[in-house]
């Protein structure tokens, strides 16, 4: 018995738990009282109102629990088919079978299998856990109806097909074997390599590396300052070939004197500091880029606030 | 701290503070089909995008040592398209645990004249290359993968030499400032592009050796 906080609460468990299906045969709120008496006399019985509530609660919930049968029966008829369908298409056209078509059945049947859980995880469904399923009559001769009802899958109702059908969970004997039989097929998997697949994979593996770090750094060095890209580095490989640029390049920010297009004359005279490295450039300059020569040192100052950027 | 939005705040100039977050990889040359075929599969469905862009990176240096850097992009496939300006701070160092590379970020679009204008301002070019290749988008999450290429001769575009045998790949998002979870979105990104790229937060002032 449920130890409800509230007193009126303490008397509807009463009537839930030890009475529903008597009241649902007899529907006698009397008769429920009587018996609730006689079960549990140091509890006051429900007041009638409490069981008219209580009445209305279960039809709610009763009718609650038939829709979500009804579908629950649906969906997991849809599952049926399509499993129908799929085994068929496994069996006869395996020929013409495609891979995406597999998938394809395999994405049907777990969309239906989400939908089922979902339906099941709806507020509005009733928990199932609190109903028993009790079989009232099992008989070993063939039932016509029910071989019709599940197209002559199910034709007798007795005792041997009960524990099977009837099962909420599954037989732990039967369990604790598909489950040592996976572990042991993995582990059989994981310490015996195969040699074929295994000398195949690992060829595949480790003959096309897909990146290389060298080339990632190199790549975002030249993209975040210029690495490699130095116009007055000759074409080639990234290695410094001037002596004279290599600390440049790698000593922080620099600037280069640059002769943009070719009117290298208008920046002459800005006067102000300059740059120390800039004393040795000119005549570090390779000619290859047939640039003019470089005896004129342009001195490039920024243009802060106090310098007028047009007096030159 | 979170940049409030424009229309809340009376509009006295100035933008919302945009930070990129960037992860960055390669790929090689072999590899880049596959690559391509996972973009096009995870990316939004779209026409692929290819681009050829030149960028040309200003450097103003200023008495205190740190040279102040400008990017300037233009299109060669579109070429009346406005170029592009753009800005990128120091990455912020605080977050040892953030996934992504994050720095501030400015980016106008500027006319033509923007090579001149940026020579008058007193910026000097550093260094320019070419950039082509793809590009992809996920939601906010831009992927582009690109091929640079070191311009042999200043100004000429078509005379050019690939600098590795490797496309670059970057994953960038461009958010205002404070929203972490972009991280995380681009980290889930990147896992799946293993084992193909290894897309990580590459830190530039490490390269510099």
């Amino acid at each position: 018995m449920s130890q409800g906080a509230n007193e009126n609460l303490d008397y509807m468990w009463v009537c839930v738990d030890i009475l529903p299906q008597y009241v649902e045969e007899s529907e006698d709120v009397g008769a429920v009282l009587r018996i609730a008496k006689k079960k549990k006399s140091k509890q006051r019985a429900c007041t009638a109102r409490e069981i008219t509530m209580w009445g209305q609660h279960s039809q709610r919930e009763e009718k609650q629990l038939e829709a979500a049968v009804e579908s629950l029966i649906s969906r997991v008829a849809h599952v049926k088919n399509a499993l129908h369908s799929f085994i068929y298409k496994l069996e006869n056209e395996y020929e013409r079978l495609t891979w995406p078509s597999v998938l394809d059945n395999f994405a049907l049947l777990s969309g239906q299998l989400n939908t089922i859980n979902k339906l099941l995880k709806n507020e509005k469904t009733p928990s199932f856990r609190n109903q028993v399923i009790i079989p009232l009559l099992l008989s070993p001769d063939r039932d016509e109806d029910l071989a019709k009802l599940t197209e002559q899958r199910v034709p007798v109702f007795s005792h041997e097909i009960v524990p099977d059908y009837l099962r909420t969970k599954p037989d732990p004997e039967k369990q604790i074997q598909t489950l040592n039989k996976l572990c042991s097929n993995l582990l059989e998997k994981l310490n015996n390599p195969r040699d074929e697949r295994d000398a195949e994979s690992a060829a595949i593996r480790q003959n096309k590396p897909s990146f290389n770090p060298a080339d990632t750094n190199a790549l975002v060095g030249a993209v975040a300052f210029g690495k490699g890209l130095s116009k007055c580095r000759p074409p080639g490989p990234v290695a410094p070939g001037h002596p004279g640029q290599g600390p440049m390049m790698s000593g922080g920010p620099t600037l280069q004197q640059v002769t943009i297009g070719g009117g290298s004359s208008q920046q002459a005279g800005m006067g102000g500091p300059v740059a120390p490295q800039q004393q040795g450039q000119p005549g570090r300059r390779p000619g290859d880029l047939g640039k003019m020569p470089s005896s004129i040192k342009t001195n490039i100052k920024s243009a802060s606030g106090s310098m007028h950027p047009y007096n030159r | 701290m979170e940049a409030p939005p424009v229309t809340v705040m009376p509009v006295t100039g100035g933008t919302i503070n945009m930070m990129e977050y960037l992860l960055q990889g390669s790929v090689l040359d072999q590899a880049l089909e596959s690559l391509l075929h996972r973009l096009r599969g995870l990316c939004d469905n779209m026409e692929p995008e290819t681009f050829t862009d030149h960028e040309l990176v200003y450097l103003l240096k200023g008495q205190q040592g740190n040279p102040f850097i400008l990017r300037a992009r233009r299109s060669l496939s579109h070429p009346t398209s406005p170029w592009h300006l753009r800005y990128l701070g120091q990455p912020e160092v605080g977050d040892k645990s953030r996934h992504a590379l994050v720095r501030n970020c400015v980016d106008v679009a500027a006319s033509h004249s923007l090579p001149e204008f940026l020579n008058e301002m007193g910026f000097r070019m550093d260094h320019e290359f070419v950039a082509n290749g793809h590009i992809f988008r996920k939601g906010a999450m831009k992927v582009v993968v690109s091929k640079l290429s070191r311009i042999l001769v200043p100004g000429n575009t078509e005379n050019t030499e690939r600098l590795s045998l490797s496309f670059l790949v970057e994953l960038s998002v461009t958010a205002p400032a404070g929203q972490d979870t972009v991280s995380e979105d681009m980290r889930s990104f990147a896992e799946q592009l293993k084992p193909l790229v290894h897309l990580e937060k590459i830190d530039p002032s490490k390269q510099r050796h």
